[in-house]
């Protein structure tokens, strides 16, 4: 059987990370790699030994040999490289937030009925162990109907960004849109609809952003069920990527703490300890396999265009609710973070 | 050594039975008389404790002149009477909390203290705590800079009795669980809040009368960003009561607080997990500097007006949840 062929767009920090991936799945192969500087493209062709690169992504669209785009670029550039990528009829995976405006999330999802290809969001939670087992536990029934949910992720600001897009509110939207949108995507995913947002935060201590640095917010969720979520980039340096999730229901609870559930954790001199969780088949690789095979089998990917519109909503209502200093009901209907 | 008399007007509140514990064991303390409207319940107290003199009618408790100071761990609607009266008749109190469920009663309180110049602590345990007070230390000495953020939680059981009928108790988990943390919040900042924001869900017990779910989420006057997650969310079988957990966002450091985390874990054959505390005893350290403030007629660390103003919190919170709307303090 000949290879799907896969092209990954931006050579940043999560493209490293799903071309670690990519690299283990036999059914495809990297062909190509794009990024607007050069360089960058370069060294990750060599890095991962991509036979080549771009800067200029509709080169790699114009491939025949090409079935796969991985759109890992900043947020902000997502519909515009998505739905030309689905123009040209190729399969896109997007790296999450689908946008951070609803209206390029639209279009992105008309484009993929439009030319009928496969299409999914990488919110990498749906696949990550403890989530998962956290779903099914949900799913089972153990824990009875959800009542009241506490999720955060605490870090130092991620200084790894492009251009420092992430601190541009009208690029990332921060780190509730950018960042938080994992934990609300996995609550909606496992609690169901959100009814009502209310959110507090703001640039709190990165003097040169412009986009929110901490972000918490209380969730109403249709079927009476409440979350708690809290998004921090303003974690002291070397402070350990932190994740938390409990759900508390009719019937039990369930916690998860990745502080406290690692199989690995190194000590050095002078360096913050590094906890490790080092599972074969990682949450990216799943993520990805299951998207290719999406294309082999033909099937729906599991995170939708709606899917993950739907979330996009729900962090733009948290949004919209610091501006606006009051509970904000959903469905939105305007635009939060205009051009 | 003079021992400070003391008195204990009724044992409704679960924390009665540790606040006698303390003062059987103090040298500088004893226990002299005990108060209950439940006659079961005031015979079970006396006979743990050993307390010769016990009434049915406070006000005769409070009339003995051989009492230095009462305890008042009633129902948290009846703090109100039982309290003006003590300070009427000049003892010295600490209240449990939430010192009242009406803002104008703890008012009364408060007011009716000053005036008869007697001490009024509020029963906020946790400014006791040594890791609290620990962390305070650290705050004043700018350990993590300016603070930036707090993020609370005070999960619990459910306590039962009456904590759940809001005629006796003013709600449920919201008005028995915000007090501590936005206590903790205001002796952190050294300010108050300015606006709240909170929501009430579906409750885990579906049988009870009030909340056992609840999420705050407030600002102080200075900036400063709070939440509290004050939810009854711990099940019966849960290792442990609950907890008081603070995450501290500061300019230059964070810390965490999780005062009942210190534990050894003890499992029985055939029963679930439990999680036996080894931390600091924070109703010992209260009720001592309580004796320290009296003798040398000091402010207590956590006043009436501490109190108060940790009730108006609460009251904000539910009038949020009420109402849908955020809420601007004072009321």
């Amino acid at each position: 059987m000949t290879k799907l062929g896969v092209a990954v767009i931006g050579a940043g920090f999560i493209s490293k990370i799903h071309l670690e991936a990519w690299k283990r799945i036999e059914e495809i192969e990297v062909k190509a790699i794009v990024d607007l500087e050069e360089e960058r493209a370069r060294n990750y062709s060599q890095l991962f030994k991509i036979p080549s690169f771009y800067t200029d992504y509709i080169k790699v669209l114009e491939r025949s040999d090409i079935d796969i785009i991985d759109v890992c670029t900043p947020t902000y550039t997502h519909a515009q490289i998505s739905v030309d990528a689905m123009s040209y009829s190729k399969n896109v995976l997007l790296e999450k937030p689908i946008s951070i405006r609803l209206e390029e999330a639209d279009e992105i999802i008309k484009a993929s009925e439009k030319y009928d290809v496969k299409f999914m969001v990488a919110h990498c939670l749906r696949f990550w162990p403890e989530y998962k087992v956290a779903k099914n536990i949900v799913e089972r029934g153990d824990i009875g109907d959800p009542r009241v949910a506490r999720a955060y992720r605490l870090s130092p600001y991620p200084d790894w960004s492009w251009q420092s897009w992430l601190k541009d509110f009208s690029k990332s939207g921060g780190v509730f849109v950018d960042m938080s949108i994992h934990d609300v995507d996995f609550l909606r995913w496992t609690i169901g609809d959100v009814e009502e947002v209310y959110a507090r935060g703001g640039v709190l201590k990165t003097k040169d952003a412009s986009s929110y640095d901490y972000v918490h917010a209380l969730l109403k969720f249709k079927n009476g069920a409440i979350a708690y979520v809290e998004g921090s980039w303003i974690q002291p340096k070397n402070f350990p990527f932190t994740t938390y999730l409990e759900i508390v229901g009719t019937n039990g609870i369930l916690k998860v703490d990745n502080q406290t559930t690692s199989s690995v954790t190194v000590f050095k001199e002078n360096v913050a300890p590094i906890s490790l969780n080092p599972v074969g088949e990682d949450a990216y690789f799943l993520e990805i396999k299951h998207f290719v095979d999406s294309i082999i089998k033909d099937y729906k990917p599991m995170i939708s265009g709606i899917e993950a519109r739907k979330s996009l909503e729900v962090v733009l209502a948290g949004v919209k609710s610091i501006l606006e200093n009051k509970p904000v009901k959903l469905p939105l209907t305007e635009e939060v973070i205009n051009k | 050594m003079r021992k400070m008399r003391f008195g204990i007007i009724s044992f409704a509140h679960i924390h009665a039975w540790g606040y006698a514990n303390v003062l059987k064991e103090l040298e500088n303390a004893e226990l002299v008389a005990i108060y209950d409207d439940d006659r079961q319940r005031l015979l079970k107290a006396a006979e743990r404790f050993g307390v010769k003199n016990v009434y049915d009618d406070y006000e005769k408790l409070l009339s003995r002149d051989d009492i230095d100071a009462v305890i008042i761990t009633s129902e948290n609607a009846k703090h109100v009477d039982q309290a003006i009266s003590a300070a009427e008749h000049g003892k010295h109190m600490i209240v449990e909390k939430p010192i009242a469920v009406r803002l104008d009663d703890a008012d009364k309180m408060v007011n009716v203290a000053k005036k008869h110049d007697v001490k009024f602590q509020t029963a906020f345990v946790m400014r006791y705590h040594d890791a609290t007070l620990t962390v305070k230390k650290m705050l004043e000495e700018g350990n993590i800079g300016d603070i930036l953020v707090i993020t609370t939680t005070n999960h619990g059981k459910y306590p039962d009795l009456w904590f759940a009928e809001p005629e006796l108790s003013g709600g449920g988990s919201m008005i028995d669980h915000t007090v501590h943390t936005a206590d903790l919040m205001r002796w952190y900042t050294k300010d108050e809040v300015a606006e709240v924001y909170a929501i009430i869900g579906e409750k885990i017990r579906k049988e009870l009368k009030a909340e056992d779910t609840g999420l705050i989420s407030l600002k102080f006057r200075n900036g400063v960003v709070g939440s509290i997650d004050c939810s009854w969310s711990r099940h019966d079988t849960w290792p442990i009561w609950g907890d008081v957990w603070l995450g501290i966002i500061g300019t230059e450091g964070y810390i965490v607080i999780d005062a009942f985390r210190p534990n050894v874990e003890l499992v029985v054959k055939g029963k679930p997990l439990v999680w036996q505390y080894f931390g600091s005893n924070a109703d010992k350290n209260m009720i001592l500097d309580f004796i320290r403030v009296v003798d040398e007629d000091l402010e207590p660390r956590a006043s009436g007006w501490d109190g108060r103003q940790a009730l108006e919190i609460t009251l904000a919170a539910y009038k949020s949840a009420n109402s849908g709307m955020v809420i601007k303090l004072p009321l």
